[in-house]
């Protein structure tokens, strides 16, 4: 009957195209400038001539971002399930993130490189550094809302503080710590591209951003964008996946039509 | 009179009077409010034995001193000569909470082995088999689903296998049917006398319902609210096994009437 109308699947490649038709329009009707707004055509032309170099950066800034994210993650548990347990401390705590959240990382870029030196090595900090306050705050709030009943369940039968964070808190951090996650992946994404710019690297798609910018290179400039908006896609279908399967016991993932 | 919980040396079990739950003149005050006037209570194995009261009578309270969860203001527990911190740290409690506080990322056979898989170095040497219990309330087929796929009652009915599972000598119930409709409620105490009828447990069960009291009962302590206190103990001595058909006997109604009178002097008297 009408089936064809609930389904997501078409109507978001229908949307696509659709997308893609207007750009192409746009850009070929007003005559924009290439460096403004490339068409997709000549995106994907662009991207053909030299599939290898795009290939390789995606590479390079997957890499970085994977890692930069997974660094923070293990700091921010570590760190949250303390300020968890410790409520002075997350007081404390809160100036240091309330900073790293507003200040703009454009700014202290270059003495991070002068910290840290060129390449990687700031790269990946600047990931981590501005990804943590999220997974932070996630880590805190989700183990915080460990549900009290099980607490005392636990406390019935004298559970260990390990058992009680690993078999309860971390358990119900997992929901707030996949949506930090989600916005996480794409504030990482732009610290990277950035930092790669930046940090005087020799390679990620920051970095061959920057050269066509510098070089004056339209279109390998907006093909370096396309491919790291794709990165950006793959992330959080990647996180979205993982959500699905991890959560599968969660309100969030339930299947509503009954 | 600030003597707490003071262990019984172990020479005195045999002499066969420090078995089973005892609270002595236990009292709690919260800040400055007197949440229960000091209580003497007891608690043998293969007795069940219901606290009766209205909300805010501390009979909440006085189950979770006993478990360990808060402690007394003055007055003595001792779960068979032992503190209660102790007796937790042994597992000696199966405690069934008033919301199922089933764990949602577990499946339903998960959750009903929780306390098991927690300290597990204070196991007995058997445990009982937690399929075999699913089967008896009714969950069998259920075993692979995850919390939210199961109404109330199924919720309650693994929150009480799980407590079953423990073989624990006692079994500390607080209000686990006040959330249910009528209907499942009746089921669910018809459940709960016959999975705890062959059994040498001991349970404490905290209700505000007359028919659980009488049904469930060998004995029922009737509290009174703020502060709390004990305004009477009424014996239960129906048969058993409890049975459906006998909260039709005038015998059952005859105690129910007793309690209530006993529910209300408490009240006018505060």
């Amino acid at each position: 009957m009408n089936r064809w109308r609930d389904s997501a699947a078409l109507w978001a490649t229908i949307g696509t195209i659709a997308l893609l038709a207007i750009w192409e329009a746009f850009v070929r009707i007003r005559n924009v400038r290439k460096f403004v707004l490339l068409p997709p055509s000549e995106i994907a032309s662009t991207f053909l001539e030299t599939p290898g170099f795009y290939i390789d950066n995606i590479w390079v800034t997957a890499r970085h971002l994977v890692i930069g994210l997974a660094i923070a993650l293990i700091v921010s548990l570590t760190f949250g399930a303390l300020l968890a347990a410790v409520r002075p401390l997350e007081h404390a705590s809160q100036p240091l993130l309330v900073l790293i959240l507003v200040t703009p990382w454009v700014a202290y870029i270059s003495s991070i490189v002068l910290w840290l030196g060129r390449g990687t090595p700031s790269i990946l900090f600047l990931v981590s550094f501005v990804t943590v306050p999220a997974f932070v705050y996630a880590t805190v709030g989700g183990m915080r809302g460990a549900d009290p009943a099980a607490r005392e369940l636990f406390a019935s039968i004298d559970a260990s503080r390990w058992e009680v964070l690993w078999r309860l808190r971390l358990p119900s951090a997992l929901p707030s710590l996949f949506t930090a996650a989600r916005f996480n992946v794409g504030l990482g994404l732009a610290a990277a591209y950035f930092a790669e710019g930046a940090a005087l690297s020799t390679d990620g798609l920051g970095e061959a951003g920057r050269r066509a910018v510098a070089f004056n290179e339209g279109s390998i400039l907006w093909t370096t964008i396309l491919c790291t908006a794709a990165l950006g896609i793959l992330g959080q279908v990647a996180v979205l996946m993982l959500e699905r399967w991890l959560l599968r016991w969660h309100a969030s993932q339930r299947r509503t039509t009954r | 009179m600030h003597h707490y919980s003071q262990p019984v040396q172990s020479g005195d079990v045999s002499s066969g009077n420090v078995h089973g739950i005892r609270a002595t003149g236990v009292s709690k005050r919260f800040n400055s409010v007197d949440a229960l006037s000091p209580v003497d209570i007891t608690i043998a194995r293969g007795e069940v034995v219901t606290l009766l009261g209205p909300s805010g009578c501390g009979k909440t309270t006085l189950l979770r001193m006993i478990a360990g969860l808060e402690r007394p203001t003055s007055g003595t527990i001792t779960i068979d000569g032992d503190s209660p911190e102790s007796a937790s740290r042994r597992k000696r409690f199966g405690l069934v909470p008033q919301s199922p506080a089933l764990l949602p990322w577990r499946t339903v056979e998960a959750n009903a082995r929780l306390l098991q898989d927690i300290n597990v170095g204070a196991n007995p040497s058997s445990l009982p088999d937690v399929v075999e219990l699913l089967d008896r309330v009714g969950l069998a087929d259920f075993r692979d689903a995850y919390p939210h796929e199961l109404s109330g009652g199924m919720q309650q009915r693994v929150g009480l296998v799980r407590a079953f599972a423990l073989d624990a000598p006692y079994l500390l119930m607080d209000e686990p049917f006040a959330a249910l409709d009528e209907i499942t409620r009746a089921d669910m105490r018809h459940l709960l006398a016959t999975l705890s009828e062959p059994t040498n447990t001991g349970v404490l069960f905290v209700t505000h319902s007359l028919a659980e009291a009488v049904y469930l009962s060998d004995r029922v302590v009737v509290l009174s609210s703020r502060p709390g206190g004990v305004v009477g103990t009424v014996a239960v001595d129906l048969a058993r096994p409890r049975v459906p058909q006998l909260e039709d006997d005038p015998a059952f109604f005859a105690i129910e009437t007793t309690l209530r009178r006993l529910l209300y002097s408490g009240a006018s008297a505060s």
